[in-house]
């Protein structure tokens, strides 16, 4: 790791003021930073922690829910509220990594974390993410990497299981920037690699999460999320899948679905959301929403399985959320 | 990669920038306002309260705490292993709840209680759960040791007495080549279970998260009363 | 030399063979003896110290100005240096050496060699002044893929001499000189009968081709050492698992006399086979310290040690066997390419020719060589991928010959101790209703129980020292230089010395980790325990004859009338006189005032008693999701032989590791290397995968206890045969639970799903 200066905020004024300036990295619980300082992927001259911010760490389950991008994914997994009305990101939160990271880990830093392609996060590797010429998975080890876009320039997968699980819930991202604040759909934060690959969200320069809402789920509302891993100690997942909906008289009524781990973003497949509205929910139902999910995925020449997988993790998740 | 940082900003700065946002506007704002404090690059003095002792080091802001604590304060039974939040034998307990003490700047456990491995026996004496682990075999090489019955002695703090499911899931962050997970398994059972025969009834005890004292008043007027601070804004939140 | 009738066998089963005794050892021990320590369970003397986080390992060694080295690799898996610039490197705050390991002309072969290193005054400025070592690389052509090496005009490794690294881990005979054409050295060959007669003879006959992977060792505890000069005395803390290895590379390397090396290592963070010798960061270390005149700790980080310091080598077996229809094999044909990156020795041959009996077994074993980190000893080598093979080829050819594939390993199998392991192991798992159980509730979940079996050696090494010291108060001290890797070879000092003087375990201690102590034998090939146990036993035996000696004189009466008491306490009575007693407290103080020290040497292995090889049986059962191609091993049941047990407690726990690092490599470890590029992309223990508690099955071990005469104290090691068959029991139960063969480890759920359309006829 390179030498820096450490600036503690007490304010996120503060903290987006001393962002805006140039060679300039912020941080909270800094479990993705400091991994990539230590790697040499990052090796900003001035560090401006955050994690010293009063009243950003709150979880108010409401409905709606108000949660403060500094809240660790620990308490977000374990407040009783968010486990009861929105349980689809309490999974998502309690089963990301592992349980000293949870304890670290903040909401903001989940949502705008790096990739995990092997490719850029070795030093090694001058790949697009990181600004070079190439992306190595295209052509090379991509068992994990994308099965959507893959003819983009870059096809790592976002890592993020609570985006998935707040994509899902429609939820609003409330952000300040140097000269102000503002909301921000969720549906409008992630972005693909083009026409820049070094990015995996819209933040402006110098903008910072502060706070996510969910909306209340409507009558009625289920929710779901499954992953499946190689391992189950501590593993990335091959593919996760989530889904918020409402039975309304034996029916499906506004199904959201969002994919995890299959594409450069949370990919939400509002073809699986066509066949599951009006639906009454049936494994024929799930099987034809799952098909038309994947229908539009390109593997890699070694990630085939997980097409297979996200089917399967879909019609787990729905099968849950309509039981 | 030849990139350097003082040639000026690019696209690929504002990435790195990125944690909790992105960051680095290529535009310094004009007339700043003097900035709070900066540590270093350099190396800067820092009190720790470590094991309910206060240790003082002057250590660079790039230091991780498990550096400082070993390289610094010589306190070696915290371990590396992957340096990298991967493995858990560097975990350590900060104000009570375990974390991976080779990610955390060891500047930024300024004013928090850490415990280390050196704090868990008192007066000499192991704790039970040290005690049930040398009983039960439940170190071999014993790297991972330390870390390992930090992550159990967190779960033993709970109340009530863990299910096998439980202490796995406990020490899920805790990597071990030796493969000594059976062992831990009985050993955290042998401690609950000497806890529970000797423990009055439920006596309430600190849950394992944290909070802070925003979450004293109503979330959503801290928020608001937070965000009123900053300057220029467009819409309410929420 | 005295000749003497013991008794040997197990289960019960015990006949009198006459054997030599070398002077001045214990015969070994008789079945009928009662121990009060041995064999039972007893938490390890150093427990206490890992549990408090006092245990001072080699890592954590602090001196006054103590300087940290690091090392600069080579990025390229092939590489001529043409220029290593240390200028910019030396200015930089706090370097106070630099030292070049590959000079201009050299050639890098794979990514992560090492090139240049230095040592500064915090870890911070030595990383700093890293990034300042300039180096020239002119690249070379690479080839990583071990087919594509094996190819005709592939690039070559080696252009001229083959240079590969051998390590006191190696199994023996791999030293032979072999031929070499383009990037393939061998074969190894190996034939015994005629294995085309065999085949002819044969009813059925199967063939498969088994691939496995590369697997790093990840010790947690990287490689390293610290290193001080005092004078011309060099004093080093190593993570080692031969401080004596150590010690003489480190002598040859700096022409200096080994007497002016010591080696410590009280503790280390594991080994599996990659930690012997000084290496290249060790010796590097004891160069930067001398030109520094101060001393130098150089421990690698997490990439590092999964780049270079060694790994089980990959393989690609093709093997066909045969047997009649009433199940007796006939014929057994082995055809091995190993891929140990730039080290060769990649056999896997061993479990075929060791295992079951045949008459013609023929094996040729081949190393390619390829662009790639080079593999090393690594927990029982070339050992659980040959039993992958192997095992899945006994349970296919049980198939196709209509027979119970545990009936059929008990036809061929010679060890009388192995039937008796399979038959308890079988009655633990259930297996008689293994194939009742494979459809369940859910019908997406699929049960299977496979096994496998176990083989190793048990001959430890001769000529080991140990003394033994009883001071007049009775309580004893044991000097051995050994290491304790965290097998519990400490104690295991401790309770054999303690049983033979008849001693409490807390009036006995132990020094090991020095190489100022009588020399113990490196930890390798599971024969610590059968070269040090005999020793100490033995160093005790004298050590108790002396102190017998002193009673005799003090009763005089001759020193053979003197005998242990008839009441099974500490001390001793006459023979001829049952009124004379005497306690072992004051019959140790009539001793001078200066006490009795005892040496011995281990004495060499009785070639006469009943050598044979250590049997091991293994039953997996596991839960395969057939939609998502996901296992999850459910249930191992373990069951070996490892002669007389020390220490039930850390032969338990030494068992389930073995069982765990092979759940881990039959299911998720995988070295990945980039073909384009050649550059390992998961260094790291994330991506790098490795089971964890929640991978942990239920494990249940079961320890046969065998009396066969090879040492004095009956001990055979368990490291390695305990991970031997797991990936072999693994993979047979995930092919009984889909009804389809796993031929590929590791056993992914994309090999899975495969298998199980293959299962279901090809559905793509």
């Amino acid at each position: 790791m390179k030498a820096f200066a450490l600036i503690p905020v007490q304010t996120l004024a503060e903290a987006a003021r001393e962002s805006a300036r140039p060679n300039t990295a912020i941080k909270a619980g800094g479990v993705d930073l400091v991994d990539r300082m230590k790697e040499g992927l990052d090796h900003p001259e001035r560090v401006v922690s955050i994690a010293g911010i009063k009243g950003f760490d709150h979880i108010s389950a409401g409905p709606p829910a108000h949660i403060g991008a500094l809240a660790t994914l620990a308490r977000i997994a374990a407040d009783a509220g968010v486990r009861r009305i929105y349980p689809a990101l309490a999974a998502a939160a309690e089963e990301a990594a592992t349980p000293q990271i949870r304890n670290m880990a903040t909401l903001g830093g989940n949502l705008c974390q790096r990739p995990r392609c092997w490719y850029y996060r070795l030093s090694d590797f001058d790949c697009r993410k990181k600004g070079g010429n190439d992306c190595f998975a295209h052509e090379g080890e991509n068992r994990f990497h994308a099965i959507f876009d893959t003819d983009e320039i870059c096809v790592c997968v976002h890592p993020s299981a609570t985006g998935a699980a707040l994509l899902a819930y429609g939820a609003t991202l409330q952000t300040v920037t140097p000269t102000g604040k503002r909301s921000l759909p969720i549906d409008k934060f992630f972005t693909g690699p083009n026409p820049d690959p070094t990015r995996e969200n819209l933040l402006g320069p110098g903008e910072i999460v502060a706070a996510v809402t969910i909306p209340a789920p409507g009558p009625g509302a289920r929710s779901a999320y499954k992953k499946l891993k190689e391992k189950e100690s501590f593993d990335w997942p091959l593919v996760e899948a989530c889904v918020a909906l409402r039975l309304e008289g034996g029916a499906i009524r506004d199904p959201r679905v969002v994919l995890g781990h299959v594409a450069q973003v949370p990919w939400r497949s509002a073809e699986a959301e066509k066949v599951l509205a009006g639906g009454a929910p049936s494994e024929a139902l799930f099987a034809r929403a799952a098909e038309a999910a994947l229908a539009g995925a390109k593997p890699l020449a070694q990630n085939a399985y997980k097409v297979r997988l996200a089917k399967v993790s879909l019609v787990r998740a729905l099968r849950e959320a309509t039981a | 990669m030849s990139d350097d940082p003082r040639s000026g900003f690019t696209r690929r700065d504002l990435v790195r920038g990125a944690l909790v946002g992105a960051v680095a506007a290529k535009v310094a704002p004009a007339a700043e306002p003097k900035g709070p404090a900066a540590l270093g690059p350099g190396v800067e003095r820092l009190t720790l309260d470590i094991n309910g002792q206060t240790h003082e080091l002057f250590v660079e802001p790039r230091v991780v705490l498990v550096d400082a604590l070993r390289e610094g304060l010589g306190l070696t039974g915290t371990k590396v292993v992957c340096g990298r939040g991967a493995c858990g034998a560097c975990t350590v307990l900060v104000d009570g709840a375990i974390a991976c003490s080779c990610l955390m700047l060891a500047h930024e456990a300024r004013g928090k209680k850490i415990t280390t491995i050196e704090g868990l026996a008192a007066d000499g004496r192991l704790s039970p759960v040290q005690e049930a682990f040398v009983a039960a075999d439940a170190l071999q090489c014993g790297f991972c040791t330390s870390g390992m019955l930090m992550s159990c002695h967190a779960l033993l703090e709970r109340p009530g007495r863990p299910t096998r499911d439980e202490i796995r899931e406990a020490v899920a962050g805790n990597l071990c080549r030796c493969g000594t997970y059976p062992h831990v398994f009985d050993a955290v059972e042998r401690a609950a279970g000497l806890r529970a025969a000797h423990e009055q009834p439920a006596e309430p005890r600190m849950a394992l998260v944290r909070t802070s004292p925003g979450d004293l008043l109503a979330p959503d007027d801290r928020v608001d009363e937070a965000l009123a601070l900053l300057p220029g804004s467009e819409g309410g939140l929420g | 030399m005295s000749s003497e009738d013991v008794r040997l066998g197990f289960n019960g089963n015990f006949e009198s063979k006459k054997i030599d005794i070398a002077p001045g050892d214990p015969a070994p021990w008789d079945p009928s003896r009662k121990f009060r320590l041995l064999g039972t369970r007893i938490p390890r003397l150093d427990g206490r110290a890992k549990a408090s986080g006092e245990a001072r390992y080699s890592i954590d060694v602090r001196l006054p100005g103590l300087l940290y080295g690091r090392i600069l690799r080579c990025p390229h898996p092939a590489a001529t240096v043409e220029e290593v610039d240390l200028s910019a490197a030396r200015k930089m705050p706090g370097v106070k050496a630099t030292l070049v390991l590959l000079d201009r002309g050299g050639i890098a072969r794979f990514a992560g060699q090492e090139v240049a290193a230095l040592a500064a005054d915090s870890p911070e400025h030595a990383e700093d002044a890293l990034a300042a070592i300039r180096v020239r690389y002119k690249a070379r052509p690479f080839v990583v893929d071990s087919e594509a090496a094996r190819k005709a005009g592939a690039p070559l490794v080696f252009e001229g001499e083959t240079q590969t690294k051998s390590s006191a881990g190696d199994m023996p005979g791999a030293r032979k000189a072999l031929p070499r054409t383009g990037n393939v050295q061998g074969p190894r060959a190996f034939e015994k009968g005629n294995v085309e007669e065999g085949f002819r003879r044969a009813d059925a006959v199967v063939q498969g081709t088994y691939v496995t992977q590369v697997q790093t060792h990840t010790a947690l505890e990287t490689h390293g050492l610290v290193a001080q000069w005092e004078g011309d005395e060099l004093t080093i803390w190593a993570s080692t698992q031969g401080i004596s290895g150590v010690r003489d590379d480190l002598a040859r390397e700096l022409g200096i006399p080994a007497s002016k090396v010591r080696v410590h290592c009280q503790y280390m963070g594991g080994g599996f086979g990659a930690k012997f010798g000084a290496r290249v960061e060790g010796i590097a270390a004891a160069k930067l310290a001398r030109e520094a005149s101060a001393p130098v700790k150089l421990f690698l980080d997490r990439k590092e040690e999964q780049l270079a310091t060694g790994n089980r080598p990959a393989s690609r077996q093709w093997i066909r066997a045969g047997a009649t229809k009433d199940g007796k094999l006939t014929a057994l044909h082995l055809v091995v390419h190993g891929n140990g990156g730039t080290n060769g020795n990649t056999g896997t041959s061993a479990p075929l020719k060791n295992i079951y009996a045949c008459d013609n077994v023929k094996t040729e074993e081949f190393d390619v060589f390829t662009n790639a980190g080079p593999s090393t000893a690594m927990r029982a080598p070339g050992h659980p991928q040959g039993a992958f093979a192997l095992e899945a080829t006994m349970d296919e050819l049980a198939a196709k010959i209509g027979m119970d594939p545990l009936e059929f390993r008990m036809k061929n199998d010679p060890s009388a101790v192995r039937r008796e392991e399979f038959r308890i192991g079988a009655e633990k798992i259930g297996w008689k209703d293994r194939d009742s159980r494979r459809a369940g509730k859910d019908p997406s979940i699929r049960r299977g129980v496979g096994m496998g079996a176990a083989v190793w050696y048990n001959t430890g090494g001769t000529g080991y020292r140990a003394s033994v010291a009883i001071h007049r108060d009775g309580s004893a001290e044991v000097d051995h230089g050994l290491q304790d890797l965290g097998t519990g070879s400490r104690t295991m000092v401790a309770i054999v010395a303690a049983e033979e003087l008849g001693l409490p375990l807390d009036r006995v201690s132990v020094r090991i980790g020095d190489t100022a102590l009588p020399t113990g034998p490196e930890s390798g090939g599971s024969t610590t325990t059968p070269s040090s146990a005999p020793t100490i036993r033995a160093a005790a035996f004298r050590a108790r004859a002396r102190v017998a000696e002193a009673v005799s004189k003090s009763w005089k009466v001759p020193p053979e009338d003197v005998a242990a008491a008839a009441d099974g306490s500490d001390g001793f009575t006459a023979k001829s006189d049952a009124s004379k007693k005497i306690s072992w407290k004051d019959a140790c103080a009539l001793l001078p005032e200066e006490g009795i020290t005892a040496m011995a040497e281990r004495a060499p292995n009785h070639e006469d008693a009943w050598k044979r090889f250590t049997a091991g049986a293994q039953f997996a059962e596991v839960e395969v999701d057939t939609e998502t191609g996901q296992v999850r091993v459910q249930r191992v049941v373990a069951v070996h032989d490892c002669g007389l047990v020390v220490n039930a407690l850390t032969t338990e726990s030494q068992i389930q590791g073995g069982v765990l690092q092979g759940i881990s490599y039959a299911l998720y470890e995988n070295r990945v290397l980039d073909r384009a590029t050649g550059k390992m992309v998961n260094p790291n223990v994330e991506q790098y995968k490795i089971l964890g508690s929640k991978d942990t099955p239920e494990i249940e071990t079961i320890v046969l206890p065998v009396y066969d005469g090879v040492n004095n104290t009956h001990s055979v090691g368990i490291g390695e045969p305990s991970t031997v068959p797991t990936a072999a029991a693994v993979a047979n139960a995930v092919s009984h639970a889909i009804g389809a063969r796993i031929s590929s480890l590791p056993i992914t759920p994309e090999a899975v799903l495969e298998a199980v359309d293959r299962a279901r006829g090809g559905r793509a």
